[in-house]
């Protein structure tokens, strides 16, 4: 499904990955892993077309994702579920219309989107707190609001960087297991962490980078 | 269920946008006052010019249909052939009355405006001609009563054409002046006008900026983030435009009384003219418009630069 095939990116002075080449299939849970300045970011934002190769090819479902430019950018994130480490929820509204954006933006009805919002603030074990404003959350709370926000379209690939960054031991295992379960019904999820103490209890391919390279977990 | 035909979501989410971003106006009073009282001060200046130059117009127009010929006969033209051309002259289309004035009534009326009349009744012989007083045609231009006076000096019998269009010419001169004046004021002033919902509109980006970030990432395109943006820029000016709309009608409120009085002491049957309901819808149009544009333009400029990092 995504097909990283000898990509290299160079920022100015640094190579930040180096002729990497990794496929990740349909349905799939991998773990990206490395220090900080491995390429575990890079390699997200190439696959977000935050950024763009500076040689290889990176193909999503079989097509080149360099072909895709303008306004076909938006229509393209649209496949995927994105969770940040700093959840970036917008604090200027409810966690119901936080979570509901994407389906705004997809442009469902709004019968659809109270039914989908609910369902999702469900599955992360927030319904009930739909009118209040994230900011009375905690950090973990408002990461699962964050991971509501990513599923609620019904996304076929979930992308996490960092998600349990800024969270505690036990937050961290609740936020995995909640990724784990997306899994579990056919998303294809990658998790860029350097908790490996964590990600490695899981028993999902470990994909290790380091100084841009890749050192571990390119097969399945 | 699930999405919906683009034009049925692209019309709900229109919809949306154009309330929240009221909504957002309307929370931020003392800010959204102020920028469309700005907005409203741009764009009353331009307005007021205008206003004054229909008043103009009109009274110019006025001063027109007064105009009128005096023809000066030659002295061996008898009352009966002055009468003669005056029934002729009235034919033609480009003149509307022609009076033929005895020159003992002239010399009369003459000796009665000067108050001379003991000086006149001591003249052996009048002095003045038999004339002609001859009212063109209302709707004539300038240069057509130029081309009348060439043909009434061409009459035999005529002596002399008293017409001064010179100062009819001045004035329409100063009128088209006037005119572009205010054309170019009011280009200046909807400039000005569009710059200052610009700055707002940008400053609104500033403040969005996460949001705008977060909307891209998740696979929302310009045209959703700049949806918010355009109608804040449409209300806004509207609203800028309406109070500018309101603040020329009480400044023609406050000038009004003496603008007609000064219409009744020159003789004018004419009330003074405001911008009226068209002018303060066209003007609330125009502030619209204006917000439109800055908004289009300030988004297209910094919304490439909120790209997600």
């Amino acid at each position: 499904m995504i097909n990283f095939e000898r990509v290299s990116k160079r920022y100015e002075q640094r190579d930040a990955l180096r002729d990497v080449s990794v496929e990740i299939a349909a349905g799939e849970m991998v773990f990206l892993t490395g220090h900080s300045g491995a390429g575990k970011s890079t390699m997200l934002r190439l696959l977000m077309l935050l950024d763009r190769a500076s040689s290889g090819r990176l193909l999503v479902n079989g097509n080149d994702v360099a072909t895709i430019r303008g306004a076909r950018i938006a229509k393209y994130r649209q496949d995927f579920g994105i969770v940040f480490q700093d959840h970036q929820l917008l604090f200027d509204r409810s966690i119901f219309d936080n979570v509901a954006l994407p389906l705004e933006i997809a442009g469902f009805h709004p019968r659809d989107i109270g039914r989908r919002v609910r369902a999702a603030l469900d599955k992360v074990g927030l319904l009930g707190r739909e009118s209040a404003n994230p900011v009375v959350l905690s950090g973990g709370e408002q990461q699962r609001v964050g991971i509501a926000r990513a599923v609620v379209a019904r996304p076929k690939i979930l992308v996490a960087d960092e998600p349990t960054g800024n969270l505690d031991p036990g937050l961290s295992a609740e936020i995995m297991g909640l990724f784990d379960a997306f899994h579990r019904v056919g998303v294809t999820v990658i998790v860029a962490s350097h908790d490996l103490a964590l990600i490695s209890r899981l028993r999902h391919r470990i994909i290790t980078l380091k100084e841009g390279r890749l050192i571990g977990g390119v097969g399945s | 269920m699930g999405q919906r035909p683009a034009l049925v979501s692209w019309a709900d989410h229109h919809r949306k946008a154009a309330s929240q971003s009221l909504q957002r106006l309307i929370a931020e009073p003392v800010q959204s006052f102020l920028t469309c009282l700005a907005v409203g001060v741009a764009l009353a200046l331009p307005a007021v010019l205008w206003a004054l130059l229909q008043n103009v117009e009109v009274v110019a127009g006025n001063i027109q249909t007064s105009a009128r010929f005096t023809l000066l006969l030659e002295q061996d033209v008898s009352l009966e052939t002055a009468q003669l051309m005056a029934a002729e002259l009235e034919t033609r289309s480009d003149i509307e009355l022609v009076e033929a004035i005895d020159r003992r009534d002239a010399l009369a009326r003459f000796a009665e405006e000067v108050g001379f009349s003991e000086l006149v009744d001591n003249l052996h012989n009048n002095p003045l001609p038999n004339s002609l007083q001859l009212h063109p045609g209302t709707s004539l231009t300038v240069s057509e009563l130029d081309d009348l006076a060439d043909a009434l000096v061409a009459l035999s019998g005529v002596e002399q054409v008293v017409f001064d269009t010179q100062w009819q010419a001045r004035l329409q001169a100063a009128i088209t002046a006037s005119q572009r004046l205010t054309l170019g004021v009011g280009v200046l002033m909807v400039l000005g006008a569009v710059l200052i919902l610009g700055n707002t509109v940008r400053l609104g980006i500033e403040a969005r900026r996460e949001e705008i970030t977060v909307i891209k990432l998740i696979g929302g395109g310009d045209g959703f983030a700049r949806r918010p943006l355009l109608y804040a820029g449409l209300w806004s000016g509207s609203a800028g435009g309406f109070f500018g709309a309101v603040l020329v009608a009480l400044l023609f409120w406050f000038v009004s009384p003496p603008a007609e009085r000064l219409f009744d002491l020159y003789g004018l049957d004419r009330r003074f003219i405001g911008l009226g309901l068209p002018g303060m819808l066209i003007l609330t149009a125009v502030g619209g418009l204006a917000g439109l544009v800055s908004a289009w333009s300030t988004a297209l400029i910094h919304l490439r630069r909120a790209q997600p990092r």
